[in-house]
């Protein structure tokens, strides 16, 4: 029989980033305690894998670091990335009918280019294993859809252009948690508008408001969609008792949506109720992806379980109504928003590493082609990284910029050399990870 | 001198050992309706002229706990369980359990005691005399387990077997398995124990007699008594201790025990032998027994050679002997014998039954040769799957991926009848170095001889909490002050001593099988420590020896 669930069960017992961070060694300990308690290890349904090494190049895909990628991680980030990737393998080569990548380092907080730490990440796991998927296996469209309780801004960032990816991520509102964006109206650049969608719940949205939105208004994008792969970035702090987090989620909220959704790779992002929580969810998703029965996981004290008030469906309705026809007009508004643009379109971005207290400022420019996908400059400048000040100027080119498009790049990044204005000069070969330095 | 028995599925092997010598063996055919028979007849033989008065020690090696369970001497058991929330169980068990509430947590916090209101049935579902009882998370406090336990002894049942008290490791399945598969063979095991003490009585043998367990060490009866489970596929684990025995290589090495029907296949390095990863499977079901990283497959010196084509098969049926020693049809022995790797029997008459397979364009050397390829490369692909196996095992720490398990083996050991031949064929194709000790006849006797008695135990603290716990014991205590790693490995050095006394077994090392150590933090402050600990009376044999040749 062949085992519904690929398990890489990576919990880097060895792995911290500081000693009392939530990001320790303990995390993930009280869920392997449940796990090899439970028995899920020996069951037909389930095959445990062990993560590989990633290569640099796996990263550079996706990532370019500032001075390196390869100076900004330790072996643990290519572990989990490492672990995505055996994810994607299991999957991809039918050894198992889906999988899920329970490991850390957590990634969807690093962004494109990464200059230090930020909310916890350094490298973009599920990027890294959605342009594996591509590379090695020719996968087109991807729909990676975010169940953490922060809005993933380093996925977002890194999808953004892109609409063979559909990115749908709900979280608790901005407003009142980290990273402080995920708001609707991020919806994409021009070619993409519309595939990146932030779904932001009120605190206190539990398990009704979820399946609420999720049968609204997730499940009818994705149909829309017909993403070729579903990717779960399984973030588990919507979880009623998360200490980071105001949500009212428990084990059977997460493991029904995880039945639902169906994903065909789920990655663990955040979560940090690493006793109340964890063992249980992971339990559930775990049970769940494996297509066997999760209605006994049931966390064993829920005094601080509060049902969620009415504003919470209020706002979901909202979202549904909204979004819903955002999406269905986002074709057209996409063709409206490219002719404005006339060929190229920029922002402007300040982000924070609250991990390493880096200040970063982005101006992003998309080059727009009739023949190819274009191709992206970047310009960068951190503040008080480990490396000191830095700054550098980017290109990134797509697997399907054209020769004409190309010369273009070149002749932007030498021009941009000549400046002497920049630390470092790149360029982002995006098919096969390769960085040159100009 | 020392004394083992192996009753193995085709002989009863005993042999005595003295000073590191082998001074008598005996070789019988097993007596398979009355094991007990075929051992005495064994040990009376082995010891015909020997002081009985000189034996320090008597180690079985028995198939009675696997034949219990494969012929069905069996009793039947009660099974209850504790699961708390968590994944459905209803088949993950040899028998429908019932259900008992009360739930254990992670970190050993009685979350809900047990709900008699609610086992009002208890009593009138108990109609068994052997029960066996399992909670999850029981390992980490057992509470919940022995009020349960209790309370069904009370019901009359004469004997109650904990899922704690049978391994100290997580897996409340596995530990559940065991408890159960204990209980439903233990009347049968009793009876071959009290009937071995009353043979020894009869002989005058007051030597201390010890059973064989599947990981390779001893028990004094009456401690086996107490987990009847741990008795099972002991035939594997004496061969492999009898290669230790006979002074395994300190390289990187594979074992094969190549017997008439099956080659039984294991890993060394360091001159030992490597564990599984797992508890071993017992029909069908995981349980918490230790056992060898080890693999048997259905070839052997007396596996029936047929063609198949231009091809041929090798096993897995037996149809020994070899035509060589008067057997009817060809064997892979023949096919050895032709081919010149062995010299035993008539060669002639080998040569003849391999000749009937070959086809006109053939000529016999080349047909021999096929057909033991055949048999080589199948056992090639076993170990090439057990390597894979090794070098894909979970690791939980960067520092084990960066590492890596890979197992590059460095030399080929043959034991047992078929392994002269056959080894040197395999080594040939594997290019790998070969050896086959002196004395590899008896092998699996000689490893029950020489088996040291084995305890293994483990220890949890967490210091939020204020206690440990020794789950093997059912021990749990306040924390001494000053608590920390050093400290608890003293702790369950102590214990094992205490036991390793109290058995009167020969003092041994103790040595640390696993540790973990975590900092917990609670809020945003460093709040206590957990350390997890498991140790070990150290494995392996009393004393090497030197191997003698044994006619058949």
């Amino acid at each position: 029989m062949k085992p519904n669930l690929g398990l890489v069960f990576f919990p880097a017992f060895d792995w911290m980033i500081s000693p009392t961070h939530p990001e320790r060694q303990e995390r993930l300990l009280y869920t392997r305690d449940q796990l090899t308690e439970e028995g899920l290890f020996d069951v037909p349904q389930i095959r445990e894998y062990r993560p590989r090494l990633a290569e640099i190049n796996d990263l550079q895909r996706v990532h370019i670091g500032v001075p390196s990628i390869a100076r900004l991680i330790t072996p643990a980030h290519l572990t989990s990335a490492g672990g995505c990737l055996v994810a994607a393998d299991a999957v991809m080569s039918g050894e198992v009918k889906r999988a899920f990548a329970l490991v850390r380092p957590p990634g969807h907080h690093a962004m494109k280019i990464v200059h230090g730490i930020r909310g916890f990440c350094t490298i973009n796991i599920e990027a890294v294993m959605v342009e594996y998927l591509r590379s090695v296996y020719g996968i087109k469209k991807i729909a990676v859809v975010d169940t953490d309780v922060h809005h993933g801004d380093g996925s977002e960032d890194i999808f953004y252009h892109d609409p063979n990816v559909l990115y749908i991520s709900f979280h608790q509102d901005g407003r009142t948690l980290y990273p402080g964006t995920g708001f609707p109206e991020e919806a994409g650049s021009p070619a993409a508008w519309g595939t990146n969608i932030n779904l932001p719940l009120l605190p206190g949205t539990g398990d009704e408001g979820l399946h609420r939105l999720y049968d609204g208004l997730i499940k009818n994008i994705l149909e829309d969609f017909e993403p070729e792969i579903i990717i779960n970035s399984a973030g588990q702090d919507n979880h009623f008792s998360d200490p980071l987090a105001s949500m009212s989620v428990t084990a059977q909220g997460y493991a029904k949506l995880a039945q639902k959704l169906n994903a065909d790779i789920a990655v663990l992002e955040g979560g940090y109720s690493v006793e109340a929580a964890l063992p249980y969810v992971n339990t559930g998703i775990i049970l769940a992806m494996a297509d066997m029965d999760y209605s006994k996981v049931i966390e064993p004290d829920q005094s601080n379980l509060r049902k969620q008030d009415d504003r919470c469906n209020k706002r979901v309705d909202q979202l549904i109504a909204e979004t819903g026809e955002m999406w269905h007009n986002r074709l057209k508004t996409s063709k409206e928003m490219l002719a404005k643009c006339q060929g190229t379109w920029s922002r402007k971005k300040n982000i924070y590493y609250d991990e390493e207290g880096i200040r970063e400022e982005q101006i992003e420019t998309l080059h727009y082609c009739n023949k190819c996908s274009g191709y992206h400059s970047i310009q960068t400048a951190a503040a008080d990284t480990r490396f000191g000040d830095q700054s550098a100027f980017i290109i990134s080119l797509n697997r399907d910029t054209c020769k004409t498009c190309q010369d273009a790049a070149y002749d932007e990044a030498l021009k941009e050399k000549r400046k002497n204005k920049w630390q470092y000069v790149f360029v982002q070969h995006k098919a096969n990870g390769e960085i040159e330095t100009i | 001198m020392l004394l083992g028995i192996d009753v193995g599925g085709t002989f009863t092997d005993a042999v005595l050992i003295a000073q590191g010598q082998i001074i008598a063996q005996v070789k019988r055919k097993t007596t398979h309706e009355k094991i007990l028979e075929g051992i005495i007849e064994a040990l009376d033989e082995v010891l015909c002229n020997e002081d009985v008065s000189q034996i320090e020690r008597v180690v079985i090696s028995s198939t009675i706990v696997t034949n219990a369970l494969t012929q069905g001497h069996i009793e039947p058991a009660f099974l209850a369980v504790m699961t708390g929330p968590g994944m459905n169980v209803s088949h993950s068990f040899p028998v429908e359990p019932y259900y008992v509430s009360g739930y254990v947590d992670h970190r050993g916090k009685v979350v809900a005691p047990i709900d008699w209101s609610k086992h009002q049935d208890l009593h009138k579902k108990l109609t068994t005399q052997v029960a066996a009882v399992s909670g999850k998370f029981s390992v980490r406090n057992p509470v919940n387990e022995e009020t349960l336990a209790r309370e069904i002894k009370d019901c009359s049942c004469k004997k109650v077997f904990l899922g704690s008290e049978l391994s100290g490791e997580l897996n409340f399945v596995r530990r559940t398995n065991s408890a159960y598969f204990s209980a439903i063979v233990t009347k049968e095991f009793e009876k071959f124990c009290q009937q071995i003490e009353r043979s020894m009585k009869q002989r005058n043998i007051t030597a201390p007699v010890h059973i064989l367990k599947a990981d390779g060490g001893t028990l004094p009866l009456a401690v086996a008594l107490r987990q009847p489970i741990e008795a099972v596929f002991t035939g594997p684990a004496a061969s492999i201790l009898g290669i230790e025995a006979l002074g395994a290589s300190s390289l990187k090495s594979i074992s094969l025990d190549v017997g008439g029907t099956t080659i039984d296949i294991a890993f060394w390095e360091n001159g030992l032998p490597l564990m599984a990863k797992s508890g071993a499977v017992v029909d069908g079901y995981p349980t918490s027994v230790r056992s060898f990283h080890m693999r048997s497959i259905g070839i052997g010196g007396d596996s029936h050679v047929k063609r198949v084509g231009t091809d041929f098969s090798v096993g897995p049926e037996r149809i020994g002997p070899a035509v060589a020693v008067g057997g009817q049809e060809a064997t892979l022995s023949d096919a050895l014998i032709t081919a010149g790797y062995i010299e035993f029997g008539d060669k002639g008459a080998a040569q003849k039954a391999i000749q009937k397979f070959a086809l006109p364009e053939e000529n016999i050397l080349e047909v021999a040769e096929k057909i033991i390829n055949v048999a080589t490369k199948q056992i090639e692909v076993t170990i090439q799957e057990m390597l894979h196996e090794w070098s894909i095992q979970p690791v939980y720490t960067v520092n084990d991926v960066i590492k890596g398990t890979d197992f590059e083996p460095e030399l080929l050991i043959g034991v047992g009848g078929g392994a002269k031949g056959l080894i040197k064929a395999l080594a040939n194709k594997m290019a790998l170095p070969f050896d086959v000790p002196r004395g590899a006849m008896v092998a699996n006797a000689i490893g029950a001889a020489l088996a040291r008695p084995t305890l293994s135990a483990s220890l949890r603290a967490d210091t939020t909490e204020g206690y440990y716990l020794i789950p093997e014991s059912g021990k749990r205590e306040k924390l001494p002050s000053g608590f920390s790693l050093a400290k608890a490995e003293e702790l369950l050095a102590n214990w094992l001593r205490e036991q390793t006394s109290k058995w009167q077994l020969p003092d041994q090392e103790v040595e640390v099988i696993s540790k973990e150590f975590f900092r917990t933090i609670h809020g945003y402050y460093d709040s206590g420590e957990i350390i997890s600990l498991s140790m070990q009376l150290k494995p392996g044999i009393l004393q090497k020896v030197a191997g003698r040749e044994v006619e058949l």
